[in-house]
């Protein structure tokens, strides 16, 4: 229970002081918003007029920044995230991360579980072969491709699929332009369809690191007296493979596997922009090209409580799977 | 484990059942592509309908699918489309005129007080008719919320009222306001009393989404989505027998690159974005790829010409910098000629030709490049090859045509004895330092002019456009004061057209003469057409309207003029 209470107090701590920091340091960024949308309304409009203008969607340039920031901190929590002053001018940023959210939690989300399992599978394998033709192959191949450049990567298989051989698959959008959106065939496919690429450019970068990690782990793991007792008591090798050693091996990636699924909320700034896949990784980039700070805040906000909470639950596991994690808290009492 | 691993299964069973069924019980609905067979007539006359165009320029980001032509975020999607202005001016034919919403107007003699006569016969898209009160009504919106009041009618230009009477509408002005025209008769849209005056859209104008736009305009959007727009014909326009075009597919594309790739493989038609090397990218892909890119403003090098700014603020320095540039090597080399080069008297040729005095700037011996003339000037304030006047420019990371434009520059410049570095910063910071006048020199271009250099020129050189150093100035950004220039600029106003002429070839020389800012090449109106399936585009012998698809409400003449060619 203290534990519990000293993990939560952590926990607002950190958020507080990221709060904090997300409020004032776009606001010391070069820049106003102001300047941002004269740019992008090529001048026609003066800049007290757009001034007046974002004024009236919750703009404060004159206010006190300590009250603009207590302000902040209250609506963060109630939800009231106020109106973009970026490129979407007066949509409420709610609707707007709304509508980014789901197609980064589907790409992102889902190539982050499959590379995860994808990698512990081959990892398993390649660690339990080991000096086998699978691990002379694979682990060297996907740690030279998890250093690749994830845009170099993404560019080359739009320069391969999407623009050479006929373009076999599409290297912009989240779909075709000219579905109209809805629950059919042609829409799912399609989506399916143009997934493929930014997910193959996800999984090339980032399954490397999990075989890599995972075939380490069952190495040590194998070398463990009751690995031994299993094959001696005869036990057949897949039993040994899986029940005795990868579930034991696989544990410390657990914890690096959930602060990935913390991080899956940001989005993929360079994979969604080098596609144009407008998931929440290009709002952001968005949302900072053009000073639009109650976007900018929002976005902030949700990545750190994602990353924060993914953490919180973790420790909370770590201690209830394993009893040394207890035993270790319970020492310093 | 095992159960666990069962328990898995069963969901993913669960899920792909629930895909498929769902799958089943719906179509792909896919928007209609009009492709008729027909023969491909191109003469003018009256069109037959059918088709589509596909915009591709770059939005930078998805559509919020709000048509409020008071938000500044969404003027490229909404006005020419939806929404009308009273009257249209063309930019590129020497401000010519077309009356859209007003079938006429008349100033008084000293330019204080215009009346327009709407136009009857004109419906809104929800069936009722428009009315000299939705004009009226529109100015007092801008009045009552000046949020809205985007061009600063009612305080800059004096507006004091804006009354209707029968088909008629007044405007009074404090002083004389012809050269506001182009803002409240060209670019400010006209709005629906009716749809307006009640709920949310009467208390908050501005910051009101606006989801089913109700306009006068060539289209009607239906259905948005955040990926594209779709719009459809309005049949009961205005213009008989237009729009001939049935469908206008506006997708939001999030950067250039699927843009341009989208215009080469003809997917889009109507393009209006830089496409660098367009020869072997998109001209050589087909006969009916064109590109035509007017020119409209300057590119410009803008010295700080505050007194703390020693070297800049000298003219010696600028008259040497001026001399040295081969503006038409920096053309051809840096934008493969896509942007024609400028000329010192800051006249965009030959978009405003009847304003440029070709022999002033021959005179003052800026015909060409003058290396010879720029060594001397340096000489003469003790510098050399090899002893080099350093200077700092300031461009934006990105621009790679201004990148490329200021290596040409630099080369020009070190054989004078000024060495140039370039500084590149992000658009922020770049902007910040920009409009505080914290920087030597800066590569800009004017974000937009008007029907006649008078807008680009005062923009460039009125004090009453700057500020005091460590203050952003509105447009003036080299802080160039002169009385003389000011005046000039304040008459513009009230005189004829013979004196307007007569007045921005003044102001042309004083750009000669001065030299407060160094134009290097002219900023151009992108646009690239096909010609495959459609015709009616505004071309170099017929330019009646800006072709860019971001240029409102230029758009609207576009749309309304396009066909589709098969149909014919």
């Amino acid at each position: 229970m203290r534990f519990l209470l000293r993990r939560l107090g952590f926990f607002v701590l950190t958020l507080w002081a990221a709060l904090t920091l997300n409020f004032f340091v776009p606001r010391f960024m070069p820049g106003d918003p102001v300047a941002a949308l004269t740019a992008r309304t090529r001048g026609r409009v003066s800049r007290d007029a757009l001034e007046q203008m974002l004024t009236s969607f919750g703009y404060k340039p004159d206010q006190n920044l300590f009250v603009q920031y207590v302000e902040y901190l209250g609506n963060m929590f109630t939800g009231d995230w106020g109106r973009s002053i970026g490129g979407q001018l007066g949509e409420p940023v709610t609707g707007l991360i709304g509508q980014a959210l789901p197609w980064t939690l589907g790409l992102v989300g889902i190539t982050t579980v499959l590379a995860f399992a994808l990698g512990t599978m081959i990892g398993t394998v390649a660690g339990w072969r080991r000096g086998g033709w699978l691990d002379s192959l694979l682990p060297p191949v996907f740690v030279v491709t998890s250093a690749l450049p994830v845009f170099w990567v993404a560019l080359m298989l739009i320069f391969a699929f999407s623009m050479n051989a006929g373009s076999v698959l599409p290297g912009t959008f989240n779909y075709d332009n000219s579905i109209v959106p809805g629950f059919s065939p042609g829409f799912v496919g399609s989506v399916l369809q143009h997934a493929v690429l930014p997910a193959a450019t996800l999984l090339i970068t980032l399954i490397g690191g999990w075989i890599l990690t995972m075939r380490n782990n069952m190495i040590t793991t194998l070398a463990e007296d009751y690995v031994r007792m299993g094959r001696a008591k005869g036990l057949s090798p897949r039993r040994v493979m899986y029940g005795y050693a990868a579930r034991n091996a696989v544990l410390p990636n657990l914890t690096g596997f959930a602060m990935s699924l913390g991080f899956v909320v940001s989005g993929a700034v360079l994979i969604e922009f080098v596609f144009s896949y407008n998931g929440v990784g290009y709002l952001f980039y968005n949302s900072v090209q053009n000073v639009d700070y109650p976007l900018m805040q929002a976005l902030f906000m949700l990545f750190t409580v994602a990353v924060l909470a993914a953490l919180l639950i973790v420790d909370i596991a770590t201690v209830w799977l394993d009893p040394r994690a207890r035993s270790a808290d319970a020492g310093g009492r | 484990m095992r159960p666990a691993l069962r328990r898995g299964t069963r969901i993913l069973a669960i899920a792909l059942a629930l895909l498929l069924g769902g799958a089943a019980c719906s179509d792909t609905e896919r928007r209609p592509d009009a492709k008729e067979s027909g023969s491909g007539r191109t003469d003018s006359g009256p069109k037959k309908k059918g088709g589509s165009v596909t915009i591709a320029n770059t939005a930078g980001q998805t559509w919020t699918c709000n048509f409020n032509p008071f938000n500044p975020a969404v003027f490229n999607t909404s006005i020419g489309f939806v929404y009308e202005p009273l009257v249209f001016v063309n930019v590129l034919g020497n401000a010519a005129e077309k009356p859209m919403l007003a079938k006429s107007y008349r100033w008084n003699a000293d330019k204080t007080e215009i009346v327009f006569t709407v136009r009857d016969g004109v419906k809104w898209s929800d069936g009722k008719p428009l009315t000299a009160e939705d004009v009226a009504y529109t100015f007092d919106i801008m009045k009552r919320v000046p949020a809205t009041d985007l061009y600063s009618l009612w305080t800059s230009a004096g507006l004091q009222s804006a009354t209707a009477a029968g088909d008629k509408v007044t405007l009074r002005f404090k002083q004389a306001a012809q050269t506001y025209f182009y803002f409240f008769a060209n670019l400010q849209p006209i709005v629906p009393k009716h749809i307006w005056s009640t709920g949310e859209l009467a208390s908050r104008p501005d910051t009101t989404s606006v989801k089913d736009p109700v306009g006068t305009g060539p289209f009607k959007v239906d259905p948005c989505g955040p990926n594209n727009i779709q719009y459809t014909a309005n049949t009961d326009y205005w213009q008989p027998g237009k729009p001939y075009l049935e469908k206008v597919q506006y997708p939001a594309y999030l950067d250039n690159a699927p843009a341009n790739l989208d215009l080469a493989s003809g997917k889009a038609q109507w393009g209006s974005q830089y496409i660098p090397g367009i020869e072997k990218f998109y001209l050589d892909k087909s006969a009916d790829h064109h590109t035509w890119s007017p020119p409209v403003q300057n590119v410009a090098i803008y010295p700080n010409l505050d007194p703390s700014h020693a070297d800049t603020s000298r003219l010696e320095v600028r008259q040497a910098i001026s001399y040295a540039i081969d503006r038409a090597k920096v053309a051809e080399i840096a934008v493969g000629g896509q942007q024609p080069p400028a000329n010192q008297s800051g006249i965009v040729t030959p978009t405003f030709e009847k304003y440029y005095d070709a022999a002033a700037v021959t005179k003052a011996g800026f015909g060409k490049p003058d290396p010879d003339r720029a060594k001397k000037l340096v000489e003469g304030l003790g510098h050399s090859a090899s002893d080099p006047l350093k200077l700092t420019i300031i461009t934006v990371t990105g621009y790679t045509d201004w990148d490329a434009a200021l290596k040409v520059v630099k080369q020009n410049l070190a054989p004078v004895g000024i060495e140039l570095t370039v500084q590149n910063l992000a658009q922020q910071a770049y902007l910040d330092k920009l409009y505080n006048g914290d920087y030597d020199l800066a590569y800009y271009s004017q974000p937009s002019g008007g029907p006649t250099p008078y807008y680009e020129l005062r923009a460039m050189l009125h004090s009453a456009n700057t500020a005091p150093l460590g203050k952003p100035a509105v447009s003036n950004h080299s802080r160039y004061r002169n009385p003389a220039v000011d005046k000039l600029l304040n008459d513009y106003a009230t005189a004829d057209e013979a004196g307007q002429v007569d007045i921005v070839k003044q102001v042309g020389q004083v750009m000669i003469d001065d030299v407060p800012v160094i134009p290097v090449t002219e900023s151009v109106d992108w646009f690239q057409y096909n010609t495959e399936d459609i015709g009616g585009w505004p071309t170099e012998d017929n330019p009646y309207a800006q072709p860019s698809a971001y240029t409102f409400p230029d758009t609207g003449q576009v749309l309304a003029n396009l066909y589709w060619k098969p149909a014919q």
